[in-house]
């Protein structure tokens, strides 16, 4: 096991880790940038070291102050949390080669999974379904022929493109005919190449996501599932297991059919493979996350089993030291994203001093924040303040618990999202379980707030 | 970019066969041979390695890249950025002959400091500080008393086995040291006084030495 541990990352994650490693009884350094100085995590710390100014380009960002920051502080593994290096090949290997340990899978594990094309074409090949689409297109009549084999509704995607950019729904031959050529020019223009490719568009779709650990010795299992549908432009904001959109049988068979794929196809510790679910039930494999996840404690409020613990045992080369009859999850967990957004301003990020603040309690809550009373909060970095969960023995108590410690959580001095989670809870397509990916763009999050506040 | 080839002593023996313990000098045909294996090595490396390194670079957040094969090794790195070599912090000169660098981040820095800049004032002192984390090695010469002008190299931190410039940020003289050599430092961490004379508390006014120093490089927001 390792003796000292390098938290690269920071927030609410940062302190995550922290916790996991005094639990183990290893020793941690946290990696701050200037403008995290005030941060819980290097105030909690035993050991912090300022690896850089508030530019995460040149702090959380940069492989050389960070493996450097390992190196002087004599830790002999790096934490990567998510987001910033925590997905690099280059970094693990740079980590690597400076005698450390990258605590994540391996760099030729994240390597072969980099690419998301190439890990759908890869785990289509051990079983799993993916969204159907076509290939390159060559021409009008190619994009034509293809949709109709694909089947209409059909999103014209720009192979260069990314995160939703340039993309056109269309829903005939008579509407492909009319964008085809508009599409071209779009993706010429906006990324200087004009290859499309045609994929099937999922109407009301959900995201439901299946976690894993596989160790270096092959053992693998599942810690079962989470729903993640409830999201504004692709951003999670409330995240709950098990999944009300699927019946335990279909909760089970996904999830071992993605253990099944995922170590067959030599995946090595902590992943999630995220499925959009259509409206007949079918699941299709969409990416991997190769790293611990936001939304993590509601695995670990269900299964009991402390994931960052096991990453870093399973870093470290110890076997999981579980088999799958020992995951036994019980009852129901909600989490949800405490942001510095201001809901009525179009989600604008807000930074500026937390004035009182005060975390709810009671049984199965559980707050991860790394903010304290007078806290500043940066501009520089992304909205997430902490992330509250709740557990209760099915999921109409933990709703009941979760509306009863949000209406506890107090944090003053900035606008955040508290009253929009209050206003889903209490939105009967919430309740129903039937929130799909699209509903809170579509709708928007104004009549949410307006009938909550009734 | 720098394609080196390293020592036999800087190689761990397994990846370097041929560094074996009997002298390779008189073996002429020994010799040609591996000089045509490093003519080899050197193509591939133009040909098929490099460009493959710079669009990994560039495509990541990384600074730097190191690659090693057999004998060889390869290293990549972007270069620094201006704001990285030249790092005055504006509130220790009295606001006047400051140069302010672009990344906001010293926002926070100047209202930690507060306290400690004042007395910094008070005694008409500034401080050369880390620009990374790193092992800090100051100038072999550097003595108290020794005049410097802004930018001057007053040492190095260095990172990964690449040295990180410590500059003095004005025109001053050596006061005291606040590192050791040899020292682990973090970045931002104050390394040494730099006296200077007639900035006391009470003067507002820069020498000229100063605004000449700092006008090149950026001017005042």
């Amino acid at each position: 096991m390792f003796n000292k541990i390098l938290i690269a990352n920071r927030g609410e994650i940062a302190l995550r880790i922290l916790r996991a490693c005094r639990a183990m009884g290893i020793g941690a350094v946290v990696a701050y940038s200037e403008a995290d100085r005030e941060s819980l995590a290097p105030q909690l710390a035993d050991e912090a070291i300022c690896i850089g100014p508030a530019d995460a380009r040149r702090s959380y960002l940069s492989a050389p102050a960070v493996v450097s920051a390992a190196i002087v502080t004599g830790c002999d593994a790096i934490h990567p949390g998510y987001g910033f290096l925590s997905e690099d090949a280059g970094f693990a290997d740079v980590v690597r080669a400076h005698g450390l340990t990258f605590i994540g899978p391996p760099a030729e594990v994240l390597e072969k999974f980099a690419s998301k094309e190439a890990t759908r074409r890869l785990l289509a090949s051990h079983g799993l379904l993916t969204v159907p689409g076509s290939g390159m297109l060559r021409d009008e009549a190619h994009a034509l022929e293809e949709a109709e084999q694909i089947g209409y509704p059909v999103l014209i995607k720009p192979s260069a493109g990314g995160g939703g950019k340039g993309m056109r729904l269309v829903r005939t031959a008579r509407e492909l005919e009319a964008t085809f050529k508009v599409s071209r020019s779009e993706a010429q223009a906006g990324f200087g190449d004009d290859s499309l490719y045609l994929e099937k568009y999922l109407d009301d779709n959900r995201h439901v996501e299946i976690q894993v650990a596989v160790d270096r010795q092959g053992n693998a299992i599942h810690l079962g599932e989470r729903d993640c549908s409830v999201q504004r432009r692709h951003q999670k904001l409330i995240e709950e297991t098990p999944s009300p959109a699927l019946s335990e049988a279909a909760r089970r068979d996904l999830a071992e059919r993605a253990l099944r794929a995922i170590a067959e196809a030599g995946y090595e510790n902590l992943g999630t493979l995220e499925f959009l679910i259509d409206s007949k039930g079918e699941a299709y494999f969409i990416e991997i996350n190769c790293r611990v996840q936001v939304e993590h404690p509601i695995t670990e409020l269900t299964t009991g089993i402390d994931m960052v613990a096991l990453q870093i045992r399973i870093a470290a080369g110890e076997p999981l030291g579980l088999t799958q009859a020992d995951v036994k999850p019980q009852g129901h967990a909600i989490e949800f994203r405490i942001l510095a957004e201001d809901p009525a301003k179009d989600f604008r990020p807000q930074a500026g001093q937390i004035g009182a603040y005060l975390a709810p309690g009671g049984p199965g809550i559980r707050v991860d924040s790394h903010v304290y009373p007078g806290y500043e909060v940066p501009t520089f970095y992304d909205s997430l303040l902490g992330k509250l969960s709740v557990w209760a023995p099915d999921r109409p108590q933990a709703i009941a618990r979760a509306d009863a410690a949000l209406r506890e959580l107090l944090v003053d001095g900035l606008t955040t999202n508290i009253e929009l989670h209050r206003a889903i809870l209490a939105n009967q397509v919430f309740i129903d379980g039937k929130v799909t990916t699209n509903l809170l763009d579509r709708v928007g999050s104004a009549p949410f707030v307006a009938a909550g506040n009734r | 970019m720098a394609v080196t080839k390293p020592t036999d002593r800087e190689l761990g023996k397994p990846e370097d066969p041929d560094s074996g313990t009997l002298g390779s000098s008189s073996d002429l045909g020994r010799d040609a041979v591996r000089a045509l294996r490093d003519h080899a090595a050197i193509n591939r490396l133009a040909d098929e390695l490099l460009p493959a390194l710079i669009s990994r670079l560039s495509s990541s957040g990384l600074g730097e890249i190191e690659v090693r094969e057999g004998a060889w090794k390869a290293r990549l790195r972007k270069p620094a950025t201006a704001e990285h070599r030249v790092r005055v912090d504006e509130h220790r000169l009295h606001g006047a002959a400051a140069v302010r660098p672009p990344a906001a981040g010293h926002r926070d820095d100047r209202d930690r400091h507060a306290p400690e800049t004042a007395a910094d004032e008070e005694l008409g002192a500034i401080v050369a500080r880390s620009p990374a984390v790193g092992v800090y090695t100051p100038r072999r010469d550097l003595v108290v008393g020794m005049r410097v002008r802004a930018g001057d190299r007053i040492g190095f931190v260095d990172v990964l086995g690449v040295q990180q410039d410590v500059l003095s940020p004005i025109d001053g003289v050596i006061g005291s040291s606040l590192a050791e050599a040899g020292e682990a430092v973090e970045y931002g961490q104050e390394l040494v006084r730099i006296e200077v004379p007639g900035a006391d508390g009470a003067t507002d006014r820069p020498t000229p030495g100063q605004k000449a120093a700092a006008a090149p490089v950026a001017g005042r927001p």
